[in-house]
């Protein structure tokens, strides 16, 4: 599969891994968990060039914000303290999910990201907190909101620069702040039929203050469901809100059918799923319910 | 010899256990042979094409390329990849390689390398020019004037119609089906779906073949076929079965799909044409692609019953494709009907079946061969009936399934692709083992009622009863041969071929037990064409019973020898003695004792006498093991998940040689049952390709989705199986679909009749019954 | 030897890493597999079951964690601590995982096996006391398709208890020795 591969690379810091990257002139290909990059097994790749070493492995906190280099491992998210205390888990959780424990000890964060795949777990929490993505390149590092990344990640725009670190600022605190992710697979382990994840800030009449909705595998980047946050702003959440912004975010997603389901189903799922995640966002505050 | 019986019964560890649990080199593909070749095969793009030029020279001309192999290098002879008892029933329609595809994954050419890369890169220099033609990928249409002929070449045979694609036809009847109808009270005809579910062995398919040095060819293959592939290997390449040595090592699971000869013949063909060892192995997506499959079906079933609930006529009318080759077309389909109508006691029985080719992956025998698709037409069709006659299913079951002393006239005429033999019932622990699985599940509470308010989640229960047979009556046979060692220790050597499920062990353990030694001293090698005798091999659950018998029989003449030699040593009658713990002891007062180590050394080199002798067996019946599923469901009706919460199966195997190894059985063929239940399909393309070959999105159970199992054996005596015994393996596979169908009923009073229940199925089928409320109650209200 | 200025574009590479506390070096190309090179040299309790991670079949420890073997690269595994399946039981006695595999019935074909108790390895070392849940957790990147699971997870929930009690009963005995 590999065997045409020249060289393999172990650089020991960034700028090394983005000078090899310059120098494959397109056939040198960012190896972080490896995961993904072997499963596609691309026979014209030439040169292999492994990051874990180029010390991007780590969980920080700078200044009101979160910071995960980007060969940060799921194992690694999962078991952090730091992380777990984030948003009510919200990122362990999401980590958890993907795919099996020796999956987990390999997969990286920002494999997750740069891999581009619609389905990709880590991607709707960090939409939900307003992750930014740092990118280095030839030029030097560029700040990036998530979304604008992950709805090119698949083009070519990005072939030369790596992910560096993931940036989620604090999200917003307190009694009638609540997260949730939930994901629909065939079985335990599987790719996301549909995932969503929300964040959700009553005060303490029950009124939203703040919300967001992210969804996956149901439109060719995982999304954020803008006209279902709007909608729900100001409003106080009960069943009718709950149906409304249901069918709010079947109609903003655009799910194609492939072998694991039908767009059909993935729209009906998508208000389930947002449906379940706000109620999980809103039975511990009390409100009406 | 009325003693407690010492090793059969036990749950003793696996013969071969600690080699697996160490990572012992115990696999097909776990030697190196210096010098050895990568054979790869060029599967068809197309579901349907002629190849009107292929050209090889380029990839011949690659460096480190030894052979390429097309139609045009190799003897053309029909045959059947079915590894079954010669002559095999199913059609001769099948070539080495041919000039015509007939599937996507098709043979077209084959080649052996120095390396997998670069038997890659030559596959990609061949160059071939493809007539496509129309290809027949929906069953519904194989039969449909005008549809493309796919055996038009002449010299395949045994095939029932080529011209309108069928590989074969059924009809059987006894009794008068029309007439039972016309007396029943209540008939209800229903149409069943099943799908395209695959073996996948966690071990692909792989064979390493080399010539020894006499220049015979030697196949070291993951089969559970070794002598029919032997047989098959010498026919396809013209060689003298003298000439080729089959071994079977350690096998990474075969559930049917390696009863089957995939690899043997092209890898022969290799190492024939390159005088090199050579090895081909199976990529897991050309294993989805190239291996085999369970024949997709389409089923309908009537049942006529009076007033009270009792079967009248059942009468179950089939449509099957084999894919492109007729590989168990018609044995798969006939047990679709014997096997599954005579369940019920009813007089009257009917059974046709169309098997049709069709351009589509090649169906073959998998665990249950037949019996899956046909009980879950009739199980789920059953449940319906029982309800709407207001009965409880399992008072259904009880008044109508076959008992103790009933004759199966159905088995008699539909054997193995011929007239079969009638069963009769000499075992049968069916009515314990409904009443012990549905105490398992709390059936009596939980059809009453379950705690279902006002929740998404839904509980229901359901339940099905079935059966199988052990071996194929009149046609399996097997032999065994022991040899007595100097210290005491016999050598077993057996044709029979563990593929996992722990045959050797089983086997080990009767002859233990007929020589009265403990386990350590029977060694055993199985399935190599070379060292042991004939066996058919692992299928049709029989090796407990029929390899068994023959191991049985075989040790009983070795223990008769070692008496002989013991009543010299001893002084002592025959009839006085017994064998023991490693010994031979006097059953008088005198208690005398000769220790076995003695006894041999006696043998040999005082009498100049190997103790050894064989035995060959095989039964004119199959006794049927019996099983009661049970199941409980929670249906998400918000999403149309369906999660198992407790599956409870209860299974009359005879007498289990090892329960541990028998629960094991059983627990794995559930836990493929629950696949084909909700999860597994190998979905095709418009185009007749695959699209989910691989295990992300081809979905079987992982430990985490398994729910809560109950394994109950109901041990019975089965007068023709060896200490009792008759088969386990397959029968538990066939109950988990029609009891969680029924067990959705339940919870959720929709009816799904298509294989596998979907999440998208079962919300449809919510959303159908809703709106049909919503209509009911609109006419209802003025 | 290849650190960040090993530019040389060859088409073999050394590899320097310690498999079942063996201290090795060896001649890899550079696009290889773990799994591969694994079996190459002889670790044939290292099995090829998907060659897409989705089996488990292939698993080892790198560093005392389970990965797949066929999704990592030979060449990352440089410097690193590899456990194989040949390297659980330690002169010739088996570990209390394999043990209870034997015992209960937890191995058919035993494909699946080495990949099972490799993990079922790693996750006692880290919880020596695992709930059903977090075994089946552990297993679920481990696909069977003869035991329906039950006999594994029950074999790996004895062997905690049989380590616990091993650990009890070993524990004076250290006590004593410092
Ligand atoms: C069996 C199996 C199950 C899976 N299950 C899930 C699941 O449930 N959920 C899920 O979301 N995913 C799943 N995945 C996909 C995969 O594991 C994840 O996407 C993982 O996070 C990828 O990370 P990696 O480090 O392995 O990426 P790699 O394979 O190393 O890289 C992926 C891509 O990103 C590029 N890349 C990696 N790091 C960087 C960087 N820092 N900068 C720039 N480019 C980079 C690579 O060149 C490559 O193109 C599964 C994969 C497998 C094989
Ligand atoms: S072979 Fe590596 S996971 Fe299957
Ligand atoms: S024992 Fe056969 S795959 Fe697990």
């Amino acid at each position: 599969m590999f065997d045409k591969v020249e060289a393999f690379y172990r650089p020991a810091n960034v700028r090394e891994a983005l000078r090899l990257l310059q120098s494959g002139k397109g056939q040198a290909r960012v190896v972080a968990g490896g995961t993904d990059v072997v499963v596609d097994g691309d026979d014209s790749v030439r040169f292999l060039i492994d990051i874990t070493h180029a010390g991007l492995s780590y969980i920080r906190r700078r200044g009101t914000a979160s910071v995960i280099g980007a060969t940060t491992t799921m194992a690694e998210l999962e078991a952090s303290p730091q992380i777990q205390s984030l948003a009510g888990g919200l990122l362990c959780k999401a980590a958890h999910s993907c795919g099996s424990m020796p999956i987990r000890n390999l997969a990286t964060l920002g494999g997750n990201m740069a891999n581009g795949s619609p389905a990709a777990d880590m991607a709707t929490p960090l939409l939900v907190l307003d992750a930014a993505v740092v990118m280095a390149d030839a030029k030097g590092r560029r700040r990036l909101p998530l979304a604008e990344y992950l709805g090119n990640a698949r083009s070519n725009r990005y072939a030369r620069s790596l992910v560096v670190e993931i940036v989620i600022p604090d999200p917003p605190r307190g009694k009638g702040c609540r997260w949730s992710f939930q994901k629909l697979g065939r079985t335990a382990v599987d790719i996301s039929l549909v995932n969503v994840s929300a964040g959700l800030h009553l005060d303490s009449r029950g009124r939203v203050k703040w919300v967001r909705i992210a969804l996956g595998s149901v439109a060719p980047a995982p999304m954020r469901a803008p006209g279902a946050e709007q909608r729900m702003t100001g409003r106080i959440l009960d069943q009718a809100l709950l149906a409304e912004i249901g069918a709010e975010v079947a109609r903003e997603v655009s799910p194609i059918s492939d072998a694991r389901a039908s767009a059909e189903y993935r729209r009906e799922i998508c208000s389930v799923l947002t449906r379940r995640a706000l109620e999980e966002c809103s039975a511990p505050a009390g409100c009406s319910l | 010899m009325s003693r407690d019986r010492l090793v059969v019964g036990r749950n003793v560890r696996k013969v071969d256990g600690v080699k697996l649990v160490t990572g012992g080199a115990a696999f097909t593909d776990d030697v190196q042979i210096p010098g050895m070749l990568y054979g790869k095969i060029l599967p068809s793009p197309h579901a349907h094409a002629r190849i009107r030029r292929i050209d090889t020279r380029k990839a011949k001309a690659l460096a480190g390329v030894h052979a390429v192999l097309t139609y045009k290098d190799v003897p053309r002879v029909p045959h059947t990849t079915a590894g079954q008892a010669w002559p095999e029933p199913s059609p001769y329609d099948t070539y080495l390689l041919d000039s015509k595809v007939r599937f996507v994954g098709d043979r077209v050419a084959a080649v052996a390398a120095e390396s997998r890369a670069i038997a890659e890169r030559a596959l990609a220099l061949i160059e071939v020019d493809y007539e496509i033609l129309p290809a027949v990928l929906d069953m519904e249409q194989a039969m449909a004037p005008g549809a493309a002929v796919i055996h038009d070449e002449p010299d395949s045979t045994k095939i029932y119609d080529r011209e309108h694609n069928i590989a074969g036809y059924i009809l059987r009847e006894i009794g008068n089906v029309e007439q039972g109808f016309a007396d029943s009270d209540y008939i209800v005809e229903r149409e069943f779906r099943t799908q395209r579910q695959q073996h996948c062995p966690i071990e692909p398919h792989i064979t390493i073949s080399w010539l020894d040095t006499d220049g015979r060819l030697v196949i070291r293959t993951s089969t559970q076929v070794p002598y029919h592939s032997r047989r098959q290997v010498a026919m396809i390449l013209q060689i003298p079965v003298s000439r080729v040595h089959v071994i079977k090592p350690r096998i990474g699971g075969g559930f049917g799909g390696k009863q089957e000869m995939l690899l043997e013949d092209i890898c022969g063909a290799l190492t024939l044409a390159t005088r090199r060892p050579v090895k081909i192995e199976f990529t897991r997506e050309e294993e989805f692609y190239m291996a085999r499959s369970r024949h997709p079906q389409r089923l309908r079933m009537k049942m006529g019953v009076t007033r009270d609930g009792i079967v009248l006529a059942s009468q179950l009318t089939v449509l099957a494709t084999t894919g492109a080759y007729g590989s168990h077309s018609t044995t798969v389909q006939g047990n679709t009907g014997s096997k599954v109508l005579p369940l019920y006691r009813a007089p009257n029985m009917r059974f046709e079946c169309h098997v049709v080719y069709t351009n589509n992956p090649v169906a073959g025998a998998f665990r249950g061969y037949g019996c899956p698709q046909g009980f879950f037409a009739q199980e789920t069709l059953v449940d319906e009936i029982a309800c709407e006659l207001g009965m409880d299913p399992l008072e259904f079951h009880r008044k109508n399934v076959i008992r103790l002393g009933d004759t199966d006239h159905l088995s008699a005429q539909l054997g193995e692709g011929k007239e079969g033999l009638p069963r009769l019932v000499r075992s049968c622990g069916l009515p314990q083992c409904m009443e012990r699985a549905a105490r398992a599940i709390g059936w009596a509470q939980k059809r009453k009622s379950l705690p279902n308010g006002h929740s998404h989640l839904r509980r229901g229960v359901g339940m099905a009863c079935t059966m199988q047979g052990s071996g194929i009556a009149g046609v399996d046979w097997a032999s065994a041969f022991l040899k007595m060692n100097e210290d005491g220790s016999f050598y077993l050597q057996v044709g029979a071929s563990d593929v996992g499920g722990g045959a050797d062990t089983v086997l080990a353990q009767i002859a233990a037990e007929t020589l009265g030694v403990t386990l350590d001293k029977i060694i055993i090698t199985s399935g190599d064409t070379d060292i042991t005798p004939f066996d058919v091999g692992a299928y049709a659950s029989s090796t407990t019973i029929i390899s068994g018998g023959a191991v049985k029989k075989a040790a009983g003449k070795v223990r008769a020898q070692v008496l002989d030699l013991a009543s010299k040593m001893l002084d002592a009658p025959v009839d006085k003695l017994d064998c023991g713990n490693n010994e031979v002891f006097t059953t008088c007062v005198c208690r005398k004792a000769v220790s076995m180590t003695d006894l041999a050394m006696q043998a040999m080199y005082k009498e100049k006498l190997q103790i050894m002798d064989g035995a060959s067996h095989f039964n004119t019946d199959s006794p049927p093991p019996f099983c009661a599923t049970f199941a409980e469901v929670e249906v998400d009706t918000e999403t149309g998940q369906v999660r198992v919460v407790h599956l409870a199966t209860a299974v009359d195997p005879g007498t289990a040689i090892n329960p541990m190894q028998a629960e094991g059985q059983v627990e794995g063929a559930v836990a493929q049952g629950l696949g084909y239940a909700l999860t597994e399909e190998l979905v095709l393309d418009a185009a007749g390709r695959p699209v989910n070959a691989n295990f992300l999105d081809y979905k079987m159970f992982a430990a985490e989705d398994m729910p809560k199992l109950t394994t109950i054996l109901v041990e019975t005596d089965e007068p023709l199986g060896p200490y009792g015994a008759k088969s386990i393996s397959e029968v538990p596979i066939n109950g988990p679909a029609p009891a969680i169908a029924n067990a959705i009923f339940h919870a959720v009073g929709v009816r799904i009749r298509k294989l596998p229940i979907r999440p998208e199925d079962v919300l449809r089928a919510l959303g159908a019954k809703r709106a049909a409320n919503l209509e009911e109650e609109a006419l209802l209200t003025p | 030897m290849f650190g960040s200025r090993g530019v040389f574009a060859m088409k073999t590479m050394e590899l320097h890493l310690t498999v079942n506390g063996q201290s090795l070096n060896w001649s890899i190309a550079p696009g290889e597999l773990l799994l591969d090179v694994l079996r190459r040299q002889g670790y044939f309790g290292v099995k090829r079951g998907c060659e897409k991670g989705e089996c488990g079949a292939c698993a080892v420890l790198v560093d005392g964690k389970p990965i797949n073997s066929c999704l990592m690269f030979a060449a990352q595994a440089e410097g690193r601590h590899v456990l194989t399946i040949e390297g659980v039981a330690i002169d010739g006695k088996l570990d209390p995982v394999q043990e209870a595999f034997l015992d209960h019935g937890a191995v058919q074909c035993g494909f699946c096996t080495p990949g099972m108790v490799i993990s079922a390895k790693a996750l006692l070392d880290r919880r020596p006391d695992p709930t059903e849940d977090e075994v089946r957790e552990a297993l679920a990147g481990h696909l069977c398709r003869c035991t329906g699971y039950l006999k594994p997870v029950e074999a790996v929930l004895a062997a905690a208890s049989k380590r616990k009690n091993r650990a009890r009963r070993v524990k004076p005995l250290t006590e004593v020795s410092r």
